[in-house]
């Protein structure tokens, strides 16, 4: 019965995005407004097919509905509530299905705010582009990730669980589900870069229009990733938190690519410039999302979150090559007529800076992308295996990385067009001072090392530099009579804070790549031992078992204080043991205990034993960004009636949002 | 970026993108799955491991060397999964065809021994299968996810090998290309 109703709301799904789509085009070709109109009502014939979908498929986890073949393969009897609602998202097919409800609603918020402007060529043809990507990822549930297939034959009496790495862990229930608000979120700005080629109308705005769309996007993915890592560093053992692994990549390009865009755009919002530059990065973000999922779902390259055995390859690789070669059209087709006049006239100014800023992060996402698929061509070539490491990225990363910080913490400082001689050194002088302070305390304090040292006092200076412009923010809101507070509110001072949260992640990533110490103790019960500083003390071996595992845990008792339980579990229905890390977070480092061993009847315990400065660091950083770019997304300062305007209907100014239509 | 150089240079950047894209698309295009849970084995030609335990239906201790003279299909499944279901009257036919050419011997992985024997009820299946508790029987074939199966010579030796759901047309052909190189 659920396959039956999930089909049904798939296909209701499917049936309301074409139907969107026909209203949409037809009332634009035919110029009929009226037609046009009906898109929303179609809209929400296909979000309620998606809801019915998901409310089906998670009924069916719920409820253990093994007549389903996903829930056969990733739910038993015995997985948690919790956990078989995530379970949604813990395979292929169900993972699909949470893309599609995401751009659904996605595509609804979009439908729902331009309602009325419908008729207007842009919103409609971007709509259609949007809807196409819907009608792509419903086909798909149709075909070759069906979610709903049936179990052949007799359903089972139990099903097999989820991957025991995926039910240890409540981050795993929130990952995936911001990586996809994140990863999906940019169809909104790539449908509108593409209407906008298509029309012509590359200088209206529209761009502006969805910069939010972008912005929120942009805050998605990133808390995904970091919650990504997080995950990491908290389930698989190893004490690390990032492995440049292709789907760490995957997700990676696409927030370079966004990041770049999202501060070029406020070039183009301010002086008119670098457009066809803008498109192309929200084509490339876009077609990167496509990318990643393709290389982590098609099995071509291998990774931890390769899905084998599947096969939506072809059609994932279809709609890549679909949305990078008509962008790459569209944009040889019209770009060299829509290029803006005028140009950067000084290197020293905020344009210029970001022009930098610009290169650097795609710079850094080429790295990352040829790296990526680099062993690919050469297999392709001459038939070579070929893995490429860490070794590679971190050689590229380190100084892109660092040219960033430092590049943070001069663009904010600078004005716009040209810097009059001296400014720079006005602005800057107490930041290039805490940048100096900030080493020298390092090495006062006994750290060594060029590169930590260059990442602390840059971080010093970007961090300063963003302060100082937040402490001016705060003083300009005073001044008018504000709470100080509301200086922390709008793109730029959103963006200062978000400048923290990175130079914050910088200086813990920084920390705990540099001076992390690893050590392998064996110990029995009532041993001792020291590692960096800390003691360690076990206290007892255990067994236990639950209905849904059995394992063996070692009561580890940390510098005299908490008692920590590195476990090593085997979940029901499963063969492999699981080891499950349990750590010391303090706010100056991380005590990592990952079981080597565990023989409660010998009473030995063999701990892989990680000690890095500073991580938790790197989580709290994660959070200033998200809600950085929280606040940058709240409406701001009204425009400055000097200030070119992109807006050129100022009627638009009741249906967009006030931070981009305030025009007065 | 800067200032208006020559017309065309969004068409020069598009078209070197392009080409660029082609030649990624073409690469991706043309590369084969990674061997994802589908690893070919190396055990063919080789000895095939010792699989033996009680019949989950009979509980009678049942071994696959006891099989030596046939072709023998040793065909690892779990309750929990549908191509096992699916590959199910493939087995039937397999095993009661000619009892004298071909046994079929299953190994229940990843599934607990109650399960695996209300499977097989539930099938029909009567062939002799065992449960694998501590996964030595799997670790020995390389099997990590069922269904999954192997093709055992009269002599002992692996000739044939199965990733997914056994059909019956797939088995002969194993059997045949065998006999064709003698065994």
């Amino acid at each position: 019965m659920d396959g039956v109703i999930g089909h049904v709301g798939v296909a209701l799904g499917l049936a309301g995005a074409l139907a969107a789509i026909v209203a949409l085009v037809l009332g634009q070709v035919l110029g009929r407004r009226a037609l046009g109109a009906t898109a929303p009502t179609y809209v929400a014939v296909m979000v309620l097919g998606g809801l019915v979908a998901a409310g089906v498929m998670e009924h069916a986890l719920v409820a253990h509905d093994f007549s389903l073949a996903f829930v056969a393969a990733n739910n038993s009897r015995e997985t948690p509530l919790l956990f078989s609602v995530t379970g949604m998202w813990s395979a292929l097919q169900g993972s699909i299905l949470l893309w599609t409800i995401i751009l659904s609603g996605y595509l609804a918020v979009l439908a729902l705010r331009l309602r009325r402007r419908l008729d207007d060529a842009v919103v409609a043809w971007a709509l259609v582009v949007g809807l196409a990507v819907a009608v792509f990822f419903y086909a798909l549930m149709l075909g070759p990730a069906d979610p709903f297939a049936a179990t052949p034959g007799v359903p089972p009496p139990d099903g097999a669980g989820p991957n025991p790495l995926l039910q240890d862990n409540t981050l795993i229930a929130f990952h995936p589900v911001f990586l996809y608000l994140g990863y999906v979120g940019f169809t909104v700005p790539f449908a509108f870069a593409v209407a906008s080629l298509a029309t012509g109308r590359v200088g209206e705005g529209w761009l502006a229009a969805t910069r939010r769309f972008a912005l929120v996007a942009w805050m998605f993915l990133t808390v995904g990733i970091v919650l990504g890592a997080w995950w990491s560093y908290q389930v698989l053992g190893w004490g690390g938190f990032w492995g440049w692994d292709p789907v760490e990549n995957a997700a990676f390009l696409p927030w370079l690519t966004a990041t770049a865009y999202l501060h070029s755009v406020m070039v183009q919002e301010r002086r008119g410039l670098l457009r066809i530059w803008n498109l192309s990065l929200l084509v490339a973000t876009f077609s990167l999302t496509i990318l990643g999922t393709f290389l982590t779902r098609s099995g071509v390259v291998q990774s931890v979150h390769a899905f084998s055995d599947s096969g939506i390859g072809p059609a994932l690789l279809g709609l890549f090559a679909a949305a990078v070669l008509g962008g790459v059209v569209l944009i040889g087709w019209r770009g060299d007529r829509l290029r803006a006049p005028g140009s950067i006239d000084a290197a020293a100014s905020r344009e210029g800076a970001f022009l930098v800023n610009n290169l650097l992060f795609a710079g850094f996402a080429l790295v990352v992308l040829v790296g990526t698929v680099f062993p690919l061509f050469v297999q392709a070539i001459d038939g070579q295996q070929l893995t490429i490491g860490r070794p590679y990225f971190d050689a590229f990363g380190l100084p892109i990385g660092l040219a960033l910080l430092f590049f943070m913490a001069i663009a904010p400082a600078l004005p716009w067009r040209k810097a009059a001689p001296g400014v720079l050194r006005r602005r800057l002088v107490v930041p290039a001072w805490t940048a100096v302070a900030t080493v020298a305390a390092c090495v006062g304090a006994g750290l060594r090392g060029l590169a930590p040292l260059l990442a602390f006092g840059l971080a010093g200076f970007a961090g300063a530099s963003a302060l100082r412009q937040l402490a001016l923010a705060a003083a300009a809101a005073r001044r008018r009579g504000l709470s100080p507070l509301t200086g922390l509110v709008g793109r730029a001072n959103g963006g200062m804070v978000v400048h923290l949260g990175v130079v914050v992640v910088a200086v813990g990533l920084a920390a705990a790549s540099s001076f992390g110490q690893r050590a392998e103790l064996t110990l029995r019960p009532g041993q001792s031992a020291r590692v960096d500083g800390h003691e360690l003390t076990l206290l007892a071996v255990r067994s236990f078992s639950d209905p849904s595992r059995s394992g063996s845990e070692a009561l580890v008792r940390v510098d005299g204080g908490g008692v920590f339980r590195p476990a090593i579990d085997t979940f029901r229905g499963d063969t492999e043991s699981v080891g499950t890390p349990s750590i010391d977070s303090g706010a100056l480092d991380d005590v990592y205990l990952s079981p080597v061993e565990i023989t409660p009847g010998r009473q030995v315990v063999t701990l892989d034993v990680v000690v890095q400065p500073l991580v938790v660091w790197l989580w709290i950083g994660g959070a200033l960004v998200a809600l950085g770019a929280l606040l940058a997304a709240l409406p701001g300062r009204r425009r400055r009636p000097t200030d070119p305007a992109s807006l050129l209907f100022p009627e638009l100014a009741e249906e967009l949002p006030p931070a981009v239509g305030a025009v007065r | 970026m800067t200032g208006r150089r020559g017309p065309g240079r969004a068409l020069v950047a598009a078209s070197a993108a392009g080409v660029v894209v082609l030649a990624l698309v073409a690469v991706l295009a043309t590369r084969h799955a990674a061997p994802g849970t589908s690893v070919p084995s190396n055990l063919g030609g080789r000895p095939a491991p010792p699989a033996a335990g009680r019949d989950l239906l009979t509980g009678r201790r049942v071994s696959l060397a006891e099989y030596r003279g046939r072709f023998v299909l040793v065909d690892f499944f779990a309750s929990w999964c549908a191509p096992c279901q699916a590959e199910a009257p493939a087995l039937e036919t397999l095993a009661f065809r000619d009892r004298r050419e071909l046994a079929v011997f299953g190994v229940a992985v990843k599934d607990s021994a109650a399960n695996a024997r209300a499977f097989l009820e539930r099938t029909g299946a009567t062939w002799p299968a065992v449960a694998d508790p501590g996964e030595s029987i799997a670790l020995a074939y390389g099997v990590a996810d069922p269904p999954q199966s192997f093709l055992v010579a009269p002599d002992g030796v692996v000739v044939g090998q199965i990733l997914g759901q056994v059909s019956v047309a797939a088995v002969d052909r194993l059997i045949a290309a065998a006999r064709r190189a003698g065994a």
